[in-house]
């Protein structure tokens, strides 16, 4: 990260669960533009936007679009960074085996810094 | 400073588009640049032509409208999330062979492209959320 | 320095403990729209992190009855004073 240009760092939070609402869909629709326009990305999944990664996920019912393909091009984007907070990760009884991709965990000294060091942040 | 806003509620369902209107009147009061309003989400709604609000309520499209007009305003609303929603104006309904159009005067379709974009050119991105 | 808004009561949504972790030493939170029902005792206790940072945007208290309840914790401001936070502040993260 060190070498990025920092004016173009993104965070783009991811705080609501697949399926329910269209949230996780659009936020992760920006991070892929973000990511087309030059910027550096990062993923943060926050609350409820950590069962995103759960393993197992399929599409809805009457072909309700699920998010986990998206989630298989994130690496093709370049945004590798996929940020999780441990503490939401705890409170749902999840741990890192669960999920579907490598991500780094991220304490609750260590949250406000991800916030203030991204040039812009998109909150979803 | 210049300003772009984020508006991702639907009018007269949430307080979103109310709260942004009047932001919007209040930094322009304050003397910045209201440059730029994105429409994503159900904010799309608010480019609805043909929202028809009873007259004892605010008509929030002619409000964005006169923001267009009287500041210049960009009114960019999010194509993907616009389309699905049925918000669509006269070229893509051509283009999908629909029978009219719902896009009011004033807006336009653009890609999320655009939203990144303001976030880094203007001086200030305000969110207004369902 | 950020500025973070909330627009969900306390009460019913769990929302803001997520903005509270985020918010870093010297971050301000507004509280708009629903949001405004935390800014009443005693729900605004669960604000007590962050004294003296805490505002409340004052149309919202009083379309919805509440200015004369406002805790006096609570820094209220018109959309005009939400304008200038704006001004102060590098970044405006919103909460919902």
């Amino acid at each position: 990260m060190d070498n990025e240009d920092s004016t173009k760092t993104m965070l783009v939070v991811l705080r609501h669960a697949p399926h329910g609402s269209s949230w996780l869909r659009e936020g992760l629709d920006v991070a892929l533009v973000g990511a087309a326009f030059g910027q550096t990305v990062d993923l943060l999944f926050l609350g409820d936007g950590v069962q995103a990664l759960v393993k197992g996920q399929q599409q809805g019912p009457l072909g309700q679009k699920g998010t986990h393909p998206t989630l298989d091009m994130l690496a093709m984007y370049d945004i590798d960074t996929l940020l999780v907070d441990a503490e939401s990760l705890a409170q749902r009884g999840m741990t890192e085996a669960d999920l579907q991709l490598p991500v780094t965990l991220v304490t609750a000294s260590q949250l406000p810094h991800l916030f203030s060091r991204h040039a812009s942040v998109f909150n979803f | 400073m210049r300003y772009a806003l984020l508006v991702q509620g639907a009018p007269y369902s949430h307080q979103a588009a109310h709260s942004a209107l009047r932001f919007a009147s209040a930094l322009i009061d304050r003397g910045h640049r209201l440059e730029t309003v994105f429409f994503y989400h159900d904010g799309v709604y608010n480019a609805q032509r043909l929202a028809t609000p009873p007259q004892d309520e605010p008509h929030l499209v002619e409000a964005w409208q006169r923001l267009h007009h009287e500041q210049g305003t960009a009114l960019l609303v999010c194509v993907a999330a616009a389309l699905k929603r049925g918000v669509i104006d006269e070229r893509e309904s051509r283009r999908h062979g629909k029978q009219g159009h719902s896009l009011a005067a004033s807006f336009e379709l653009t890609g999320v492209g655009q939203l990144i974009e303001a976030a880094m050119t203007h001086d200030r991105l305000v969110t207004f959320s369902p | 320095m950020q500025l973070h808004l909330l627009n969900r009561s306390v009460a019913s949504s769990h929302v803001y403990r997520d903005a509270l972790r985020a918010m870093g030493d010297d971050d301000y939170l507004l509280l708009i729209e629903d949001g405004v029902y935390g800014a009443v005792a005693p729900l605004v206790e669960h604000f007590s992190s962050i004294a003296g940072r805490l505002f409340a945007l004052r149309e919202d208290l009083e379309s919805r009855g509440l200015e004369e309840r406002c805790a006096e914790s609570v820094i209220v401001v018109d959309t005009e004073g939400f304008v200038q936070l704006t001004e102060e502040t590098e970044r405006t993260v919103s909460w919902f």
